[in-house]
């Protein structure tokens, strides 16, 4: 019991000690290059494994576009769901980094879904012989990527950092009711999409000659986003850490010559 | 080496590298920016507020 408090403890503490930007840029100058070290073997190794795997029987060499798709779709959800959990510590523990969290990933998040959609296109016109479709996938997508672009125009367009951060964390939260719609979409609605192949509770349907490559990317792209993530908010810090000063530098400035003007 | 699709893998491929290398090169531009900017409000006699108490920890 007194084992556990103090774990629970020791967790706060942390979680606390992070709300230190000081300490969080330290943590993140050494994370950085660790997870970009690690991104770059998950990378080599993910596409030489893609590239030695023989093709589909039914989608010929196309199969290769499936190894940076599904990838770059799985981490345009991802970093929704790292946004939502964010706003979450934004609107109920007022962490300053929740916020910092949700602006820097925005654009990320958008430039992936943005590759989701792109190589699903160039993927559906030999496969399915259209580069698009209105069907419950791809339009789902295609509103998640609308969402962070209103996410990116909203964190832009309030100056003020902190009221910024509690509209920004509710629509945020708001617009996460799309993501079990794209993840279900293709088993509520009949689509051209196919349903998932991976993580289904049964043996996944797919060869590991398959398999291997495609989850070696995935993790590939998982530490991609958490790399990128950490270097957006590492910018952001700064940039708050600018407003600061130059704010502070105003009000110095400010103060003697109002006083002048009595 | 993809055979008659190669005209649709080769530019997925190339757009998701092309993609990922700008949003790298974004991120790392705003960083030196932001640095830079950080030095010479630094050099100017600015300081932060968390520099200026002794603890840092005191007012939270």
């Amino acid at each position: 019991m007194s084992d556990e408090t103090t774990k629970t403890a020791g967790f706060w503490t942390w979680f606390w000690d992070l709300a230190n930007p000081t300490r969080f840029l330290a943590i993140a100058n050494w994370l950085i290059p660790v997870l970009a070290i690690f991104t770059c073997i998950l990378l080599a190794i993910g596409l030489f494994l893609g590239f030695s795997a023989p093709q589909d029987y039914q989608q010929g060499a196309t199969v290769q576009i499936m190894f940076i798709h599904v990838p770059a779709s799985w981490t345009a959800m991802m970093c929704y769901s790292v946004m939502s959990i964010s706003a979450l510590g934004s609107l109920v523990w007022r962490h300053p980094l929740a916020d910092v969290s949700i602006r820097a990933a925005a654009p990320i998040g958008a430039a992936f879904t943005f590759l989701a959609l792109l190589t699903g296109s160039l993927w559906g016109k030999p496969m399915w012989g259209t580069w698009w479709v209105w069907d419950a996938r791809l339009t789902s997508v295609l509103i998640l990527f609308i969402i962070y672009m209103g996410l990116i125009a909203l964190s832009r367009a309030i100056e003020e950092p902190t009221t910024a951060a509690r509209s920004l964390a509710i629509i945020t939260l708001i617009g996460f009711i799309n993501i079990p719609i794209i993840k279900f979409s293709v088993d509520w609605w009949n689509t051209l999409h196919q349903p998932a192949s991976v993580s289904r509770l049964a043996k996944p349907a797919m060869d590991a000659v398959f398999l291997y490559p495609l989850l070696t990317m995935a993790i590939a792209y998982t530490t991609l986003f958490f790399t990128l993530h950490l270097l957006a908010m590492r910018n952001e810090i700064l940039r708050r850490r600018i407003r600061s000063m130059r704010m502070s530098a105003a009000r110095k400035f400010d103060s003697p010559s109002a006083s002048d003007r009595k | 080496m993809f055979g008659d699709h190669a005209a649709f893998i080769v530019p997925a491929y190339g757009a998701s590298v092309i993609v990922i290398v700008l949003l790298i090169i974004w991120l790392r531009i705003q960083y030196s920016k932001h640095q830079k900017e950080l030095l010479t409000l630094e050099q100017s006699g600015i300081k932060r507020r968390a520099v200026q108490t002794p603890d840092e920890n005191s007012n939270q």
